[in-house]
């Protein structure tokens, strides 16, 4: 559970070494002025985007940058990007969902699936099938997008919801992390255990397997989910159909109007605040899960 | 914050559950009467007007079996691409829209329709110039959806502020940007836009430049001629003299300039009164249009940023269904007076242009009732290239390339039209067209 | 090595039949696409008959796609381009993600909760959103961060702005790799350098960060391989600028040509070219890196 709060265990306040630390003694001055300027970096882009989204659109462009606008702006611009094109903003938020969801929970099943067994089976072909999947890294997606594009339409499922979620499903990062964390979290003396009581393989994968995973499991569901959240390239190449965009492809498609309607800043920039806090609430929500090191699996 | 901002975003994670249901059902609603009424066409349209769909439910209404479904799935110079890949796949839709530039590219990867034989009466309603855009080799590849003549926007108030005057000839317009430098060194006459060429082959067009011609099935391309370099000269002047920016145009910076008056006039199309309400919406009634600056005072000649065809691809399995909605969308005047009042478009149609809709002056120009009088006095003296090149594409790049690099490396622009006649004559040579 | 006997005793139809899911999906959507993308950087387009050349066709290409490749000069700017970028942000991206996550794990630093989150928060920004915003912030016009004095888009730094939002991206994501890599250490290894009188910052350097090496080189193999594929930073600060062409780094070639001026096979010939470079640069390095982490888990 909580670990990061019960981390820094009790044996602190022990007589131990005093001569370092008589003045500074409650709060470590330096470490954490880094780390408020750290914050305030990574910050300052995002309380831009919440500045920005209060302001009307004639607001935007001439009003003083870090000044928010209190005449309800932001309200106006929520319920003008909900009135756009007849509500199709919040189609493609639930959208994103769709595919972030069902994309994420699905590969990272067949990551775990595929992790578990390279970790904890010998068989032929192992060391080969890991080092190939690992080359998959290399490939961008620029690359694949067109090809996978002209591929997909042989079996027509070009613009739909399965056309953006099946090339998603093949993660080489969710898989060599499960990998390492089931070769970690799993202990091969419970499985012999298992076994000598007479359990079947698929069995102990189900019972003993997956359950000791879970916490590494919510880890790579979250990057997955993250990492469809934020696609551009493959929903933009797969989709013609305005309907089915994700956040990303719906958005960038109000910045690159034509020349018949003038980019759409300030909704842009409303949407662009609202998509993030859906991911905010999620990482929020599964932080007490992150608490696994994703490089040994070890868990605390 | 916490508190105003929950109850909107509760609202709006259920309306878009409420939006996904219905969405879903409407989905499912369509195929079934298509199926039970037998007869009934289904045509998808990719379109990046933004009230398209106001249009085409007239359409539907009027014609309940041929069902036109709007979809936008990328702007003008994207959809091409989309287009070409699309038809790759076997998989595009029946009509989409194409600015007229894009048109012979996309005839050349035999992703549009000849659509001459369901068009017979449709084009009688244009002149003759505005279909040399759509036609190629006596074939119609697309009937005609708006034209725009380029022309000069000014601010009235920053003209007034500093006793400038309309330019009529360029030399004229080259001073006036001189005054206003030295007057006010925080205003600039305009900007010199590296990002989208269309403004620019505008005023190589007015200044006489072809950049392709085409004989038999030979073509010639001249970029680099002598009225194109006239024209970057020119430019390349005012640019190096500081009365002109350097920064492109459609992006946050020039929205911030065009709305706090750092800019005096924009070289646009007809079609600027509808941009600039959402460009510059708090300069709404001090913009005016005048004809474009001349070379030789009382030349009415100008040249043509933008405008669009809309066509039928060859993936369409109902090409006359297809062609019969074409027809109407641009050549009916209830369609085309439509569009005027939601696209504001300025009609490619002979009718159309007579429309009473033209009586009255855009929204955003409250202050000049005569905006479409003037525009009316100076299209058909608006001249295209005569053809535009089977792979422009590969030519705006380069412009972009070679006149984002002139700008930000103090190179000539002559020069940068010299890469761009290169690059394009290399590609059209690498695909097999015979180049002269 | 972690093999017991007893495993190779039991065979079982298992193992094959969970990786069978993910293989099946990476010969679909990886190796399948890759093969297609050889076999379209092997043809091009060859118009014939009439003026626009309707009747146009896809032809056998031999390697000629290959020679143009290879003798693109402006290739190579873009190659060093990108190089030039990444010699910035991996560096930096990791050296700041370290010092972020020691920060972290500083026993009496404060506000570590906020900050972790605030840290992480870049990491769910898409990378086109992202670069739009920075977009704001360094344009003259609108930026709260001195852009009317500092040009941030001049001939060098442009390439300072687009390292700038790839480490902003990228930082929060490694920090918590590290992170939680320093979380994993056991408590009491510290104790005794206390009781030695080292201070923080020298606990820091000689225990945790040789400790959490093995995070430290998984990151800056991700950040590498991440750099080799720059293309959202550059690719959306275009429009914004005069600085940025479209061939700017290789993958903006890749894209330019297969997006915009549809010449896939062009674009499928410098696809191949550069993932055979990439995977052979990565091969040697990714040795390297196994034969750390593997070290490590014995």
């Amino acid at each position: 559970m909580s670990a990061a709060t019960v981390a820094p265990a009790p044996p602190r306040t022990r007589p131990g070494p005093a001569p370092q630390r008589p003045g500074r003694r409650g709060v470590a001055l330096l470490p954490t002025a880094a780390l408020v300027l750290g914050a305030v970096y990574c910050i300052v882009p995002t309380l831009w985007i919440l500045i920005a989204a209060t302001k009307s659109p004639a607001h935007l462009f001439s009003t003083a940058t870090y000044l928010p606008s209190l005449d309800d702006g932001l309200v106006r611009n929520i319920r003008e990007l909900s009135a756009y094109h007849g509500g199709i903003f919040w189609r493609w938020m639930a959208n994103s969902f769709l595919y972030a969801c069902v994309g994420g929970v699905l590969a990272s099943a067949i990551s775990a699936a595929a992790g578990y067994a390279l970790a904890k089976y010998e068989f032929a072909g192992r060391k080969a099938l890991f080092n190939v999947i690992l080359a998959g890294v290399l490939l961008p997606q620029i690359v694949l997008a067109i090809p996978q594009y002209l591929l997909l339409s042989h079996v027509g499922l070009t613009d739909s919801y399965a056309g953006v979620i099946l090339p998603q499903l093949f993660n080489p990062y969710g898989i060599y992390l499960c990998r390492i964390y089931a070769a970690a979290a799993v202990d091969d003396s419970l499985l012999e255990a298992g076994r000598i009581d007479g359990a079947g393989e698929l069995r102990l994968f189900r019972s003993v397997g997956l359950r000791l995973m879970v916490p590494g499991l919510i880890t790579v569901f979250l990057l997955q989910f993250i990492v469809i959240w934020n696609n551009f390239l493959l929903p933009f190449v797969m989709i013609a159909d305005d309907s089915k965009f994700p956040l990303t492809v719906g958005l960038y498609s109000l910045l690159r109007h034509g020349a018949a309607e003038a980019s759409l800043y300030s909704l842009v920039i409303t949407g662009t605040l609202l998509s993030v806090l859906p991911v905010i609430a999620l990482f929020l929500s599964l932080q007490r899960y992150w608490n696994i090191d994703l490089v040994t699996g070890a868990v605390r | 914050m916490n508190i105003p901002f929950r109850t909107p975003l509760l609202a709006g994670v259920l309306a878009a559950a409420l939006a996904l249901s219905a969405g879903c059902s409407g989905d499912k609603d369509t195929p079934g009467p298509s199926g039970s009424a037998g007869g009934k066409v289904e045509l998808t349209f990719w379109d990046w007007d933004p009230n398209m769909d106001k249009i085409v439910a007239l359409w539907n209404n009027a014609h309940p079996d041929i069902h036109v479904t709007v979809s936008n799935p990328a702007g003008g110079d994207q959809l091409v691409a989309k287009m070409i890949t699309a038809h790759q796949a076997k998989n595009g839709p029946d009509i989409a829209k194409v600015e007229y530039q894009s048109l012979p590219a996309l005839v050349s990867n035999g992703v549009v329709r000849d659509i001459t034989e369901y068009t017979k009466q449709a084009v009688t309603n244009f002149d003759a110039a505005t279909l040399s855009a759509t036609t190629f080799e006596g074939k119609v590849y697309g009937i005609p959806q708006d034209v725009a003549p380029l022309m000069l926007f000014y601010r009235t108030d920053i003209f007034q502020q500093y006793g400038l005057a309309v330019p009529a000839t360029w030399e004229q317009y080259a001073q006036e940007a001189a005054t206003l430098h030295q007057k006010a060194p925080n205003v600039s006459m305009t900007n010199f836009d590296a990002a989208d060429p269309g403004w620019f082959t505008g005023l190589v067009q007015q200044a006489g430049a072809d950049w392709w011609t085409a004989s038999g099935t030979t073509w010639k391309v001249d970029i680099n001629g002598q009225a194109s370099k006239k024209v970057a000269g020119y430019w390349e002047g005012l640019v190096k003299n500081g009365t002109v920016l350097k920064n492109p145009s459609f992006s946050p910076q020039w929205n911030k300039q065009m709305n706090d008056g750092s800019i005096a006039t924009w070289i646009s199309g007809a079609w600027a009164p509808a941009q600039l309400g959402g460009i510059a919406p708090e300069t709404k009634g001090k913009w005016a249009a005048a004809p474009l600056p001349a070379w030789t005072a009382g030349d009415k000649t100008t040249g043509i940023w933008g405008g669009s065809a809309v066509t039928v691809t060859a993936d369409s399995a109902h090409p006359a269904q297809a062609a019969q909605f074409v027809s109407w969308l641009n050549a009916d005047d209830t369609a085309v007076a439509a569009q005027v009042e939601n696209i504001n478009v300025y009609p490619a149609s002979t009718s159309g242009r007579s429309l009473p809709i033209l009586q009255k002056p855009p929204a955003f120009l409250p202050n000049q009732p005569d905006f479409y009088t003037v525009v009316k006095s100076v299209a058909p003296s608006a001249r295209s290239f005569s053809i535009w090149g089977p792979n422009v594409t590969v030519t705006f790049r380069g412009y972009t390339d070679a006149f984002g690099a002139a700008l930000q490396n103090g190179g000539s622009f002559g020069a940068a039209l010299d890469t761009i006649q290169e690059s394009t004559t290399a590609d059209m040579k690498k695909l097999g067209f015979k180049v002269g | 090595m972690r093999t017991p006997p007893t495993r190779r005793r039991r065979r079982s139809a298992l193992p094959y039949f969970l990786v069978l899911p993910a293989t099946l999906l990476f010969a679909l959507f990886i190796v399948a696409p890759g093969a297609y993308a050889v076999l379209l950087s092997l043809q091009r387009r060859k118009v014939s008959g009439g003026l626009l050349g309707a009747g146009s066709e896809v032809v056998w290409a031999g390697l000629d796609n290959y020679r143009q490749v290879l003798a693109d000069r402006e290739l190579l700017s873009s190659v060093l381009r990108m190089l030039a970028v990444g010699a910035v942000t991996i560096p930096v991206t990791i050296g700041l993600a370290l010092l972020f996550a020691l920060l972290l794990d500083t026993a009496r630093a404060r506000f570590t909760r906020a900050a972790r989150l605030l840290i992480f928060l870049p990491y769910a920004v898409p990378g086109v959103i992202a670069s739009l915003l920075w977009g704001f912030m360094y344009l003259p016009a609108t930026s709260p961060i001195g852009g009317d004095h500092v040009d941030y888009f001049g001939p060098t730094g442009v390439y300072g702005s687009v390292a700038n939002i790839v480490v902003w991206g990228a930082v929060g994501f490694n920090t918590v790799v590290i992170y939680t890599a320093l979380r994993a250490l056991p408590p009491e290894i510290y104790e005794a350098a206390r009781l030695d009188g080292s201070s923080e910052l020298q606990i820091a350097l000689r225990i945790k960060v040789p400790l959490v090496l093995p995070a430290i080189t998984m990151c800056t193999l991700f950040t590498v391989l991440a750099s080799a594929q720059l293309f959202n930073e550059p690719n959306t600060l275009k429009p914004l600028s005069n600085a940025i062409s479209s061939t700017w780094v290789p993958l903006m070639k890749v894209y330019t040509d297969a997006f915009v001026t549809s010449d896939i096979y062009s674009a499928a010939a410098t696809s191949v070219v550069l993932a055979v470079v990439a995977l052979l640069v990565s091969f040697a390095a990714a040795r390297v890196v196994q034969a750390r982490i593997a070290g490590d888990e014995r």
